[in-house]
């Protein structure tokens, strides 16, 4: 355990001493964000994040008001209602504002007996705006609601599977009333921000995440390409006929790695919040977990590129090849809520994907500390899947 | 007896890289493993130093087995490859440090190792200079010293001195002596037959896997004939079989053999030898076309013993 350390300390003193090391992790990446920032920021000006949403509410029920309330609190959403006639032209295009919401008359009704029901989003076509954007509040808003409505509905299964003689109608009323309960206490009202205003859309917070994302993969294939050079340069081999376990090695050298890339995504988001007034959204500690989350599973994507490939040349081709891929599909470098939905579900194949998931959600949506829990699941599991297969086929004594 | 190979076999595929390896190394000794590139020194030394498994055959290192007790091998043993094992962007310091930290060391003993070593390899003056900055002749040095912090009992060297100057390479040669006046036992690699000659307390000549001929260097040369070689070419149709036991029965003649048109004779004294053994030759109706004395080397006896050049 104490020779895992060392190890790990060595890696550590070797990249700390690599000058074209420190290029690629931070600067390169920096240097990206920049230019790309500053490219797009025309692109997404209309320029703020604060728009007016036009909501018709058809709903009988509370539960439409109770959304409406939810999107209301939102700081950067003013809501105005509005006819029919008002929603349909913004569906044509050509006007000023970028989103327009539906909420059908069987809304609660729907929601509280367990059934599924449809909100009608329109978006302007036309919009340069932060339409995209906004669109994420309103999903993530619905969502909830949508969890309301999976509560009932397991309760409804549950009872009939029990075979109770409960009324079904009554459980799932209780099952709703419980989660409207809960979901009144969700980071709605934890996402205030202070009144003095709408904060400007910063286009550091759509870029940063994306490009520090992919740039973490980049980070993580120099450090595969070490632990191959280590193989082929003996280095690998000496510790090999040492008294050193074989876990000792292969431990330190990834810890030493998933340092590097905590260090790493930690350094570029503090640069992009401290020197570009990036959002860092209103939990810390959901962050800091996503960061955790991501690089982790980058660490672990790593050690399956180094086992999969056979030499440093070929770790390189294949880990660039591989991490612009995922990149593309994944959202690193324009947001998903602008691909098609099938493209969206494809793109979550990759690690890039959840982790923005995640950090957007934080950063721009203003998400709580339990929204991002499943998109750092899943980045735990994704992970824990790629370490494990990783590290069986990894060879210490080469092909 | 400290080492002891049996029968060792490492198979690549179907083709053997070691064919049934087998030698002993006592106490105190040099042992030295001539061969050509791809005769198998590495692959060798690879599974004495528990880095490879054999496919067949046992090795024992102070009686303990490399396939089944390689833990405890490990600590007894120091392993110098054949490449420069060492991290070039750190120092010579830290990378003795890094490798003695892997071996146990520790806290002021580990600094007194380091320091002992960088003064035996002559670098401590350079310690603090990166790796990437020595020379070759250096890098040799220290890749050297790497192996030896914990004091090993029994020091395996993959031909430590490739690609160095003569001064590099006297002064790699004075450090093993002095290991070896310390009380280790050393198994070095070469294919260069004169660092053998001078080095080696014993030698094994390796050819596509298998050993060919082991012994003191005195042992092996007087395979070859202590007075040296004579060899001559015959003129066709070469000279006739059965004549090689009238040659043989010659003053002096200790072996005789034949290739193709050629013969070798060697002898304990080629002078007194050369006269009777063309007598027997003109005898017998062959015409010499050419002649050569040679004193003997290791290298003739490579030669000799497989047709082909040490060195290509
Ligand atoms: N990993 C391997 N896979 C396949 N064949 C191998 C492998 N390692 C060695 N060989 C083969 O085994 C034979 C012996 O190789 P080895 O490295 O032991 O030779 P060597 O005597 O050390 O040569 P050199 O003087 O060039 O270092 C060679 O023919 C080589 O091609
Ligand atoms: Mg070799």
């Amino acid at each position: 355990m104490r020779k895992l350390g060392y190890i790990t300390a060595k890696d550590l003193l070797v990249v700390a001493k690599d000058k074209g090391a420190w290029m690629t992790l931070l600067v390169t990446p920096l240097v990206v964000i920049v230019v790309v920032s500053f490219a797009l920021s025309p692109v997404y000006k209309g320029g703020s994040l604060h728009a007016t949403l036009l909501v018709t509410n058809h709903d009988a029920g509370g539960m439409g008001k109770q959304l409406t309330a939810s999107l209301a609190a939102r700081p950067n959403i003013t809501i105005q209602a509005a006819s029919d006639r008002e929603s349909e032209t913004l569906k044509q295009g050509g006007n000023s504002f970028g989103l327009a919401l539906v909420i059908p008359k069987d809304f609660s009704a729907r929601v509280q007996a367990g059934q599924s029901t449809q909100l009608q989003v329109y978006e302007d076509p036309n919009s340069t705006t932060s339409a995209p954007f906004l669109k994420g509040m309103i999903d993530g808003a619905v969502n909830r609601f949508s969890a309301v409505e999976v509560a009932a509905k397991v309760a409804v299964a549950e009872a009939v599977k029990q075979n109770q003689r409960a009324d079904a109608a009554a459980v799932a009323g209780d099952a709703t009333a419980a989660a409207s309960a809960q979901m009144s206490n969700q980071p709605i009202q934890a996402k205030e921000q202070p009144a003095s205003g709408a904060r400007q859309l910063n286009t550091f917070d759509i870029e940063t995440p994306g490009f520090a994302v992919m740039f973490l993969l980049f980070g993580v294939m120099i450090g595969a390409e070490g632990l191959l050079e280590e193989r082929d340069k003996g280095t690998l081999g000496r510790l090999l006929v040492a008294p050193v376990s074989k876990a000792s090695i292969i431990g330190g050298k990834l810890v030493a790695q998933f340092i590097v890339s905590i260090i790493q995504i930690t350094l570029l988001f503090a640069v992009g919040h401290f020197v570009f007034s990036m959002d860092i959204g209103n939990t810390l500690a959901g962050l800091a977990l996503m960061l955790v989350a991501t690089a982790f599973t980058a660490t672990s994507f790593g050690i399956l590129l180094a086992a999969l490939t056979k030499t440093r040349r070929q770790a390189s081709s294949i880990g660039i090849l591989a991490i612009l891929l995922m990149s593309a599909l994944g959202g690193s470098w324009w947001p998903l809520d602008i691909v098609p939905a099938f493209m969206r579900k494809l793109g979550h194949l990759s690690m890039n994907a959840w982790a923005l998931d995640g950090i957007k959600g934080i950063i721009i949506q203003g998400q709580g500390f339990s929204d991002i829990l499943l998109p750092a699941g899943v980045l735990f599991i994704y992970g824990s899947v790629c370490f494990l297969i990783g590290l069986k086929m990894f060879k210490l004594r080469g092909p | 007896m400290i080492v002891q190979a049996d029968s060792l076999v490492k198979k690549y595929g179907g083709a053997a890289a070691v064919d049934g390896v087998s030698f002993s190394i006592e106490k105190g000794q040099i042992f030295g493993l001539l061969g050509p590139n791809g005769a198998g020194k590495t692959t060798t030394i690879s599974i004495l130093s528990t880095y490879l498994k054999p496919t067949a055959g046992e090795a024992t290192i102070d009686g303990l087995s490399v396939r089944r007790q390689a833990g405890k091998v490990r600590e007894i043993i120091g392993f110098v490859p054949q490449e420069i094992a060492l991290y070039p962007t750190l120092t010579a310091l830290q990378n003795l440090k890094f490798y003695g930290k892997m071996y146990g060391l520790g806290g002021a003993g580990l600094e007194r190792r380091c320091r002992e070593v960088l003064e035996l390899v002559e670098l401590w003056q350079r310690r603090h200079d990166n790796i990437e900055q020595f020379s070759g002749g250096m890098k040799r040095r220290i890749n050297l010293g790497a192996g030896l912090l914990h004091s090993p009992r029994f020091l395996l060297l993959d031909e430590p001195t490739v690609g160095v100057d003569p001064q590099s390479r006297e002064h790699i040669f004075d450090t093993i002596f002095k290991i070896r006046d310390n009380g280790a036992t050393i198994l070095y690699t070469s294919h260069y037959m004169e660092e053998v000659e001078l080095l080696c307390d014993h030698i094994a000549i390796m050819d596509r896997g298998k050993v060919i001929a082991s012994g003191t260097l005195r042992e092996l040369l007087k395979m070859l004939g202590e007075g040296g070689v004579i060899e001559l070419e015959v003129a066709p149709p070469g000279c006739p079989s059965g004549l090689e036991t009238e040659i043989a029965s010659q003053q002096g003649v200790t072996g005789v053999r034949r290739e193709d048109n050629k013969v070798f004779v060697s002898s304990s004294n080629s002078a007194r030898s050369l006269p009777p053994v063309m007598k027997v030759l003109e005898s017998a109706g062959c015409e010499v076309g050419s002649l050569e004395l040679y004193a003997p080397s290791l290298e003739k006896l490579f030669i000799q013993l497989t047709g082909k050049e040490l060195r290509e």
